[in-house]
């Protein structure tokens, strides 16, 4: 049998018996979580899960067009889609930890904002590339008109290409995407963090201030672990391309925010299930 | 991606390379436990040869999970491999003796409603995917152990968060310099995700061959473990570390030859300073 | 006051590093072909184009930065808990760390070659020894300016996050940036020089690379000379922009009305981008001028 003349293609097609079952899981695993552990326990997990929710979500406006985008090929950021959203949202996640301590929604959203700027930064500097370095102005391939501007986009298509370079509405797709990762991986951080800062004194049986590092490491290792499972699901549901909020496969959203919420869940609940006393 | 992949033809059965895999990784990293019965650290390098099985074995599992074409590159599978297993594998920690039983369990557990989500509720429908990413965060969590047995010589909570600090003649314990307080289980991370997938990404095309792919797993987990083992030096002492730094040391050094062997077997030339040769047509 | 300007100074100085670290890492890809024109590289041959270029696919640039700039960290790190002095133990584990990319790119090459022996695609041994050396030479400054920019971030300015996970956040950001920004300026610009300029490369062409140098046959230091000019620096100005913006608004306005300050100023710096972007955008549109005319939208 050749696999790759059965090559199966991810549709765009819900399947609502699978999200059914994806929606009964969530509400199991948050029901765990709120018997083993009714008041720290779950307010971290439901952190987590929006958190994943967010980077899932995020994850979606992020233009990225894979190569055929370093050839000029394609719209959108020449390199991999999990890896893109990762570098935008742990930069998001190194602003909001440091910003830890101001409490949750100031380092929430400095940690969005940190990631927003990276991509606001990359987004402009690619679209710097393409015009002065390489002479080529943005078109969008899937669409007739920005939907932002207003701008056509057909007639700066060159040749047999599907368009090329970042045009404003994958900019502006580029920096909200950037912001919700930034925001949910802060989230997650700063969730796991205070869990971790109340339950480890007690679980290792050593003062507060001494179990600090150990709390701050495995909140960030895991902070960052959720971040590309979340990253690396979003890029399966889109499969691997995306051009921003504009883009049809734009719309199969619903599922990833399913996938997203019940992987966070799952992984949310081992991570708190480490400081659980048993 | 434009490559062309084929599934597997010939060559060891996926089944054997797993159970084989499985039995292997498990039993060197009982093998570390030596160390709480002997009192010793001499025997942390186990640790090291199990997250080599591991690896191994995990990237097979990616060979027959990437041959259907899953949309996006090779490297992120390593990635969700090893983010769904470090959290299995801390978690796993806590249980003593019983930890590698429960991360394989715990990871095959998260592993497989990965692949559940990924296959129904995001439609991938690809036969492999609920299997193969179950394989994968088992792996992913077997061999970040491996790594943290070789780092500090064992695999309990306790001596992953503690370190002892030698400052002026006096030795003091510490959290700050363990494997996890350090940050050094962010190193063990991506030294396992990118050996993980480098091998199939490194030797996909036309000509790929199983043994050509293992012998570069087996490499690239031989190299992880090189500059692991140096990591050690700071944890634990200094006898193990030059120990387990031999044994990585060799251990490349053979696979290494083995591999630029078997590249020159599969190409198709070995050309020293000559120009591009001439082809009919062009 | 005094605890400003020396943050100032320390962002001063992390923001100069991530430029260097940001040129020399895209220098060091297209060297290496690594990024996403490995895709070209890969395919030339299988369309009849043997070539003399450096194939060196080591996953994408993000993860594998993520790997040898958290590698350096780890190492630098535990040399540091050795009591080894730190100037020394960043040299050192950043050694080890290039150490280890030189011998993965080699693998790479070898293997992604061998596969390809079907289309008659050579293993060029010269190849292997020049270019390993160089990339390992550009890596070694990306990796050490980017483990020190971390250690400045972790030791000077009081980051909460231990050494080997700043490099591990700060490698994936440097390999994001490098790859967004100097990828296509390889991909088009270089790898299709035959292509008509100003334009993306047709389809059709995938394959046909550029395989032969003013005078000879190119190699990839031809790459690396030609894409550091504006691919490189366009990286280093991108990374070094990031870094120290992201630095700089925390360190001057974090102590504004309980941590908003920073926020503020970040949301205002995102909004100038935009406006530039948007500058940008429309500047090609009129200098540049469509490629057919206008149709009306069906």
């Amino acid at each position: 049998m050749s696999a790759v003349a059965a090559k199966p293609q991810a549709g765009g097609a819900m399947n609502p018996a699978a999200m059914a079952v994806g929606v009964v899981m969530l509400i199991i695993l948050v029901g765990i979580g709120y018997a083993i552990s009714p008041g720290l326990g779950l307010t971290a997990l439901i952190g987590i899960i929006i958190g994943g929710v967010l980077i899932g979500f995020g994850t979606h406006f992020v233009p990225v067009g894979g190569a055929p985008a370093a050839m000029g090929q394609a719209p959108g950021i020449a390199t991999g889609v999990a890896m893109l959203a990762a570098g935008a949202g742990l930069a998001g996640l190194f602003g909001g930890a440091w910003a830890a301590e101001q409490g949750l929604v100031v380092a929430t959203v400095t940690g969005g904002v940190g990631g927003g700027l990276l991509m606001a930064i990359t987004c402009m500097m690619v679209n710097f590339v393409y015009v002065f370095g390489m002479g080529i102005p943005s078109a969008s391939g899937k669409v007739a008109k920005d939907p932002i501007t207003g701008d056509t986009q057909a007639e700066f298509k060159s040749q047999g290409t599907e368009g090329h370079g970042l045009p404003f509405i994958s900019f502006v797709g580029g920096v909200i995407g950037g912001f919700l990762g930034g925001a949910g991986g802060t989230l997650i951080y700063v969730q796991l963090l205070e869990l971790y800062e109340a339950s480890l004194p007690a679980m290792m049986g050593l003062p507060p201030a001494q179990v600090v590092p150990i709390a701050v490491a495995a909140a960030g290792m895991f902070a960052v672990g959720l971040f590309l499972v979340n990253a690396v699901l979003t890029a399966y549901n889109i499969t691997g391309t995306i051009e921003g909020p504009h883009d049809p496969k734009f719309k199969r959203w619903p599922r990833a925010i399913v996938a997203s919420a019940v992987a966070s869940a799952m992984c949310g609940l081992v991570a708190i299930l480490i400081v659980v006393p048993m | 991606m434009s490559v062309k992949v084929e599934v597997i033809e010939g060559g060891t059965p996926h089944n054997t390379i797993l159970i084989t895999g499985l039995l292997g990784t498990l039993v060197c990293l009982y093998l570390t436990y030596l160390n709480v019965l002997t009192n010793t650290e001499m025997f942390a390098f186990f640790g090291g040869l199990a997250a080599i099985i591991a690896l191994i074995w995990g990237s097979h599992t990616i060979k027959v999970l990437c041959s259907y074409g899953i949309g996006t590159g090779v490297p992120s599978a390593g990635m969700i491999a090893f983010g769904s297993g470090v959290i299995a594998m801390l978690f796993a920690t806590r249980f003593g003796i019983l930890a590698p039983i429960v991360a394989l369990v715990l990871a095959a557990v998260i592993g497989f409603i990965l692949g559940y989500i990924s296959n129904n509720i995001l439609n991938m429908k690809i036969p492999a995917m609920v299997q193969a990413l179950t394989e994968m965060a088992a792996v992913g969590a077997l061999s970040l152990m491996g790594f943290a047995a070789l780092i500090t010589g064992g695999f309990t909570f306790e001596g992953l968060t503690t370190g002892t600090v030698s400052m002026l003649g006096m030795t003091i314990s510490s959290n700050q310099i363990s494997f996890i307080g350090g940050g050094l289980i962010a190193v063990a991370f991506l030294l396992g995700a990118i050996a993980i997938q480098h091998p199939f990404n490194a030797t996909l095309g036309p000509g790929w061959k199983q043994d050509r792919m293992l012998m570069l797993t087996a490499e690239c987990g031989f190299l992880s473990m090189i500059v692991a083992a140096v990591m050690s030096f700071a944890l634990i002492s200094a006898g193990s570390a030059i120990l387990s730094l031999i044994i990585a040391i060799a251990g490349w050094a053979y696979t290494y030859n083995q591999y630029i062997d078997l590249s020159k077997r599969d190409a198709a030339a070995w050309l020293d300073a000559k120009p591009i040769p001439d082809t009919e047509g062009h | 006051m005094e605890q400003i300007v020396f943050g100032i100074g320390i962002t001063a100085l992390t923001g100069a590093l991530a430029t260097i670290a940001g040129s020399a890492e895209d220098t060091e890809s297209n060297i290496g072909s690594q990024g996403d024109p490995n895709s070209q590289v890969q395919l030339a041959p299988q369309m009849g184009f043997v070539h003399r270029i450096f194939n060196k696919a080591v996953a994408g640039e993000p993860p594998a930065y993520g790997l040898w700039c958290a590698l350096g960290a780890g190492l630098a790190w535990a040399f540091m808990a050795m009591q080894v002095n730190a100037v020394l133990a960043i040299v050192l584990g950043c050694v080890l760390a290039v150490f280890v990319q030189g011998v993965y790119a080699t693998t790479a090459y070898l293997g992604r070659t061998a596969s390809l022996a079907k289309f008659g695609q050579p293993v060029y041994v010269d190849v292997l020894k020049s270019m390993t050396s160089v990339t390992m030479a550009h890596a070694f400054i990306a990796i050490f300016s980017t483990v020190t920019l971390c250690h400045l971030i972790n030791g000077a300015l009081g980051h909460p996050f231990p050494l080997p996970l700043l490099g591990l956040i700060w490698g994936i950001a440097l390999g994001a940036a490098g790859s967004a920004t100097g990828n296509p300026y390889y991909g088009k610009e270089r790898q299709y020089q035959n292509q008509k300029f100003g334009a993306g490369v047709p389809i059709s062409a995938s394959g046909n690379i550029v395989r032969y140098a003013e005078a000879g046959e190119r190699n990839s230091l031809d790459n690396g000379f030609f894409t550091h000019k504006i691919g490189g620096s366009a990286s280093g100005v991108c990374f070094g922009l990031i870094v120290f913006l992201e630095i700089w608004r925390t360190i001057l306005f974090e102590q504004i009305s309980a941590g908003w300050g920073a926020i503020i100023v970040g949301i205002l710096m995102i909004l100038i981008f935009t406006v530039i972007d948007r500058y940008i955008e429309v500047w090609a549109r009129k200098n540049y001028g469509p490629y057919t005319e206008a149709k009306v939208a069906s």
